[in-house]
């Protein structure tokens, strides 16, 4: 029961990140969602040690292990555009999947390839040990 | 309010039931996010009840969203370490990751002739359903439709990812967790962790760099694509 009031609260703080982020994004009329500058804000306060993550971290937590049941309402939606689907609707399944092989192959590349540099550097002696632990 | 309860209940209740069907099973394809949806809608049609009266309750469920992206800052902040080691592989790799992927969609959305709603719901698809329906949101797409695509991008890496990578020779650790995750965010983080936690690790925070960058740079490129 006191866990349970704890993260409660905890989410309510989380919220309240949400709300700060939200009144930033309409302050300066960015396009950037206030979710994102919430949680930016809170990853700084984070790592500058201004919060302790014990604060909020159980209610992160709780929020997190259940993001797919958060989201369920809105896909759920997709009802109201069933008919989108049909006809050329069907071409943007394939835009999406050409696009997510594309960009899956490609980020991996990279991320592969500055990796091994980064081992493999001159005054590196540890060549071809890769990552540990 | 009674509805709004019950319409609660319901979902929470298929959802738990849908995630023990996946913990059996264990395929992308019955993800709880997908099983839980088709059922929801194949009840919703059945007994012939609009979307906007299911939302009466769905709306608290989906309004917990907002403080959960807020709470992805702590993968973020406890793998740290890993972030601060391989700061400049992965931030390279993700930021052209999502700019490749902003820019292929928008290619094939070009040749394909889709219509403008499509287009901008199609854009955030790489990333996380959250940010994804608030980026849609922001450029004149539909979050609904945001978080479909989404769904079918995270299912289809997945299922094929780890087989594509490994017909390109991407087997290193960095390479494979950053392409799970700037491809397919939480289901591909999800496939990362079967394959290894160092893995896991780096598609976590592939996943959440991704969401920031497609976050600044959708607005960005359709303003200047359209």
């Amino acid at each position: 029961m006191k866990r349970a009031i704890v993260v409660i609260l905890q989410i309510a703080g989380l919220y309240g990140f949400y709300l700060i982020g939200t009144w930033i994004q309409h302050l300066f009329h960015l396009l950037i969602p206030g979710s994102i500058i919430g949680m930016i804000l809170l990853f700084l306060l984070l790592i500058t040690n201004i919060i302790k993550e014990e604060w909020l971290g159980q209610g992160g937590k709780f929020l997190l292990a259940h993001l797919p049941l958060l989201f369920v309402p809105a896909t759920v939606g997709v009802i109201e555009y069933i008919s989108l689907f049909q006809g050329q609707g069907v071409l943007s399944i394939v835009d999406v999947i050409v696009s997510t092989i594309i960009v899956m192959v490609l980020s991996g590349a990279i991320g592969q390839w500055r990796a091994r540099k980064e081992t493999a550097s001159p005054l590196g002696n540890k060549v071809s040990r890769g990552m540990e632990g | 309010m009674g509805n709004a309860l019950l319409f609660i209940f319901v979902t929470v209740v298929i959802y738990y039931m849908m995630k023990k069907v996946y913990a059996r099973f264990y395929t992308p394809l019955l993800s709880p996010i997908v099983t839980t949806t088709l059922i929801i809608v194949v009840i919703l049609l059945t007994v012939h009840l609009p979307y906007e009266v299911y939302m009466e309750g769905g709306k608290w469920i989906g309004g917990l969203l907002g403080p959960a992206v807020v709470a992805l800052a702590f993968p973020l902040y406890q793998y740290r370490q890993t972030l601060k080691r391989f700061f400049w592989p992965v931030v390279q790799a993700v930021l052209a990751g999502t700019v490749v992927g902003i820019l292929s969609g928008a290619l094939f959305a070009y040749v394909f002739h889709l219509n403008q709603k499509l287009f901008l719901s199609l854009l955030p698809k790489s990333v996380t359903s959250p940010v994804a329906m608030d980026i849609a949101k922001a450029i004149g797409g539909i979050p609904t439709l945001a978080a479909v695509y989404v769904m079918i991008a995270g299912i289809f890496g997945a299922i094929f990812g780890p087989s594509l990578l490994r017909m390109f020779n991407i087997t290193h650790p960095l390479g494979v967790g950053i392409g799970l995750g700037s491809a397919s965010h939480g289901i591909g983080t999800v496939k990362a962790l079967e394959i290894g936690k160092e893995e896991a690790a780096i598609s976590s925070i592939a996943m959440t760099l991704s969401a920031v960058f497609a976050a600044l740079l959708c607005p960005f490129f359709v303003a200047v694509l359209l």
